[in-house]
């Protein structure tokens, strides 16, 4: 026993000697994590550990944010231009046949993996392929269906790529065939799960070949180490091809917590931080480090058109009435912009004069329409949405202002995320329900193909022939006056007309960034760039 | 010549192992704590693990619970399937699957994935296909963590977490065992209570705030201690002292009522008859029998501290088995739960079953009957 505590006590004082030894050496040290100076060093937080990094499988913000900094896609977007135009990235110049259906692309010459291999069109074409595989299960597959009888191969109802609408033309040249016209196809190649391949490290390191040491890309970095579930570090890739990044080190962190990320900037351990906590919003946007960007983000309330009340079309539009969004926005406190159109703003198709306006008398005469002059009379309502703070004072208001403006009782329900998926995708679903919508590609077809009947992500159940065909109208048109058309058309009849849906704001992205760091460009598609970042 | 080297084995090997075993733990704890990575620390840490497993066959040889430990190693097989069996029925009772997301897949994509990871397959199917790879030793592949087996996400995390309950585990006896040891010594004054007070107060206090008071204190007010992180010793400060917290307050308030108990028996007053001073009969008599609710108290105490600093974890930004461990439930993330509960399940009968044999060790008068 005696040893036990001599050891004990030991211990504990050559652990309290090398606490304190080591307290005074990291006070003045500046070297990070991985031996990195901080003077060099861009310090991330990316929140989680990236679940992949494997361009043509990964569906997250995480994975996309690194995976853009060090790949590239055929095209790139002009985050300058208020409609994000696409701009040549891996590809020069592309161009379509008359019907557009028919797209080539030039690839560039001078371009090198960073091991020195030449970047060529059959890497696109392997890239591709290697996503509709089958056995790849990749959950973006779908973003090429357009390309001719892609569909078919993803189903494997086709086992011979070379049937599928791409091929090569030449070293560094690809065609590309499409199923029917799509007037935007160059912006979808901008997508991570487009890029290019290199199938022979793939075959060489299996699931490996993300690893650090084992990935080879051909970005502005390059990955140099990666401690799962703790931190990244990629290094600035001297043979990139375009302008060369300003600063030589990023160093991503994972700190899911946002309060605990928000210590660790307070601490200098991070620069920028991505998300704030909705309670601490109005705190954290008093500080000279905060920063905001509007985001091609939609929060809408969806109706159950196949349930009662809301199969009455003159009760949605009193429900829509009923609802000052305006309220909605200074509840959250958060700067969000209040929605009028279906499309945010900042892209193509929206509208500022769009959608229902608030007016309680009216909404009561609708109300009295669809009969329900008498608000007790009307059937058991409720607001569900999943778990989240946000989406519980957005509820909260919303059965306020109904109580106050319509006399409806409603009642409001929370449900686990995944919970709350299932059951919204089922065939009940829910009477009023809260989702969101994220641009993947800044098109306004990402965002009003969300309603056509034949989308999986229509949980409305509304369906309307002459806003399918308006949507796929504006899907092969090339003259961008008249898909704007188009879309204005189509929104008037979804938000006005029939009022599947009510769209209540467009969120807005919030930031602490560091006052060492200069030129992080914000942007509403959220494109993490770190080439012209600087730091001191 | 044959009797002397019999009584020298029978008195001293026991002490040379206790020795041989005092002096690796402190250098390997030290290595550890200043982080020397690679080769120096690995070699350490097998031959502690080495030297223990050989040191409990001893042990058990000399204690004959070969029996015992055979009829333990058997319930605890059954356990552990019970377990699996169970976790993998209620995941697949949740509604919601891995893969459902915000934006709905096509039906053909949707096919694609259920194919790949035979989630088409019938359930039965399904769970004898899982525990004929978990009997090869294979958990599976993450659905979130693409191409990610759950055996390197465990082996990356796991010992982040490890060394945060160990060390939180070290802390909490080195505070908790003193502590009651003094409150019961001086029973009934102004230290036996302000001690139970501050004992109190760690049972009652949640973690998550005095998390925050720590780091509001030393990390904003002093700025001598770092808010998040895990990459050194000064990072390792706050998270192990909140987390030992708690199991100390524990740990002394046991000492304390075990103490008190002890001190009143017959023994410790032949003890004290024959003369014996007052420190060697608390230490030599009193601590060593007061030290079993303790023991008793390690196997629950090892388990709870090691799953249960996942708060900590997130608070801290510890790299650990935490966020997974919750995170994989709300990502239906079967093969991941699946490994993380076993994983769990394993700790908490290994642990459970190294009390109980410590516990013989300690106490003779406890037999341990197959």
């Amino acid at each position: 026993m005696n040893l036990l505590l001599k050891s004990s006590f030991y211990t504990l004082s050559l652990t309290a000697l090398i606490f304190t030894t080591s307290c005074t050496k990291t006070s003045s040290d500046k070297t990070l994590k991985f031996g990195v100076k901080k003077s060099e060093t861009l310090i991330v937080n990316l929140q989680t550990e990236p679940p992949s990094l494997d361009w043509n499988k990964s569906t997250d913000t995480t994975s996309s944010e690194v995976q853009g900094n060090i790949m590239e896609g055929l095209v790139q977007f002009d985050l300058a231009d208020p409609e994000l135009k696409a701009l040549p990235a891996l590809a020069t110049k592309w161009e379509s046949d008359k019907a557009v259906q028919k797209w080539t692309f030039e690839l560039r010459t001078d371009v090198k993996w960073t091991d020195g291999v030449e970047f060529d069109a059959q890497q696109v074409v392997d890239g591709w392929e290697r996503l509709l595989n089958p056995k790849t299960a990749a959950e973006y597959s779908y973003f090429l269906y357009n390309v001719k009888n892609a569909k078919a191969y993803n189903e494997g109802k086709i086992k011979d790529f070379s049937q599928v609408g791409i091929k090569t033309v030449g070293k560094h040249k690809i065609e590309v065939q499409l199923e029917s016209p799509m007037s935007f196809f160059p912006s979808l190649l901008v997508h991570h799960s487009t890029y290019p391949v290199r199938k022979d490290l793939i075959e060489k390191h299996g699931d490996k070949w993300t690893e650090a040491g084992n990935m080879v890309t051909l970005g502005a970095y390059k990955l140099m180490k990666w401690e799962h579930d703790e931190a990244i570090l990629l290094e600035r890739n001297d043979a990139y091809f375009g302008e060369k990044a300003k600063t030589k080190y990023v160093l991503g962190r994972m700190i899911t917590e946002q309060s605990s990320a928000i210590n660790a900037f307070d601490a200098g351990e991070i620069d920028v931080i991505p998300e704030l906590p909705s309670n601490d919003v109005s705190v954290l946007k008093q500080r000279p480090e905060y920063q905001k960007q509007n985001g091609l983000i939609v929060y809408y309330y969806g109706f159950n058109t196949k349930q009662k009340p809301f199969d009455n079309l003159d009760f949605r539009k009193a429900v829509a009435m009923a609802i000052d969004k305006k309220e909605i926005t200074k509840v959250l406190g958060q700067d969000d912009v209040t929605a009028t159109s279906w499309v945010p703003k900042g892209m193509m198709g929206h509208e500022e004069e769009m959608g229902i306006k608030f007016d309680p008398a009216k909404a009561k005469e609708h109300m009295a329409k669809a009969g329900y002059a008498d608000a007790t009379k009307v059937p058991k309502i409720t607001i569900t949405f999943n778990t989240n703070e946000n989406h519980k004072k957005v509820a909260e208001n919303v059965q306020a202002q109904l109580k106050r403006n319509l006399g409806i009782n409603i009642e409001i329900l929370n449900e686990e995320w995944k919970v709350y998926l299932s059951k919204l995708k089922s065939k009940k679903g829910y009477s009023i329900f809260r989702m969101g919508w994220v641009a993947d590609y800044p098109d306004p077809d990402n965002f009003l193909n969300l309603l056509t009947s034949t989308s999986a992500n229509n949980h409305t159940g509304w369906k309307n022939e002459k806003y399918d065909s308006l949507i796929a109208k504006g899907v092969s048109e090339l003259n961008s006056d008249k898909r704007k058309e188009y879309y204005k058309e189509a929104q008037k009849l979804v938000l006005e007309e029939d009022v599947a849906a009510v769209p209540l704001y467009y969120s807005i992205r919030q930031y602490l960034i560091n006052s060492r760091v200069s030129g992080f460009k914000l942007n509403p598609l959220d494109e993490k760039d770190y080439k012209s970042v600087m730091v001191k | 010549m044959g009797d002397k080297f019999s009584a020298f084995s029978k008195n001293h090997i026991l002490d040379i192992y206790k020795i041989v075993m005092g002096i690796l733990l402190a250098t390997g704890f030290v290595v550890s704590v200043i982080g020397v990575d690679g080769m120096l620390t690995t070699i350490l840490w097998s031959t502690i693990g080495a030297l223990l497993f050989a040191g409990m066959i001893f042990l058990v040889i000399k204690q004959h619970l070969l029996p015992y430990l055979i009829k333990r190693f058997m319930e605890a097989g059954v356990t552990l399937l019970v377990i699996v069996t169970l976790v993998f029925l209620l995941l697949r009772l949740m509604p919601g699957g891995p893969f459902d997301s915000e934006r709905a897949l096509p039906a053909e994509v949707m096919a694609n994935i259920a194919a790949k990871y035979k989630l088409d397959a019938p359930l039965l199917e399904q769970y004898t296909h899982y525990l004929g790879n978990l009997l090869k030793g294979d958990l599976g592949e993450s659905y979130k963590y693409l191409g990610r087996p759950v055996s390197s996400i465990i082996s990356d995390t796991f010992p982040v977490s490890l060394q945060l309950g160990v060390y939180a585990l070290i802390l909490s006896y080195l505070i908790g065992i003193p502590l009651g040891v003094i409150a019961a010594s001086k029973h009934n004054t102004w230290v036996d209570t302000g001690s139970m007070f501050l004992a109190m107060g760690g049972v009652t206090l949640p973690s998550f705030l005095v998390a925050s008071l720590f780091i509001l204190i030393f990390s904003f007010q002093f700025q001598i201690l770092p808010p998040a992180l895990w990459e050194g010793p000064l990072y390792y400060i706050l998270p192990v002292v909140t987390l030992g917290i708690r199991p100390a307050a524990i740990i002394a308030r046991l000492t304390r009522s075990s103490v008190l108990d002890v001190i009143r028996s017959d023994f410790v007053r032949t003890a004290r008859a024959k003369g014996l001073a007052e420190r060697v009969v608390l230490f030599k008599h009193v601590l060593r029998n007061s030290l079993i609710p303790v023991l008793t108290y390690s196997g629950p105490l090892i388990a709870d501290i090691i799953s249960g600093a996942f708060i900590i974890e997130i608070i801290f930004a510890v790299p650990g088995m935490g966020r997974h461990l919750i995170l994989s439930v709300t990502n239906r993330d079967y093969p991941l739960v699946l490994g993380v509960a076993l994983l769990f399940s394993v700790l908490l009968v290994v642990s459970n079953l190294l009390v109980d044999i410590f516990y013989a060790i300690v106490d003779p008068r406890i037999k341990l009957a197959a």
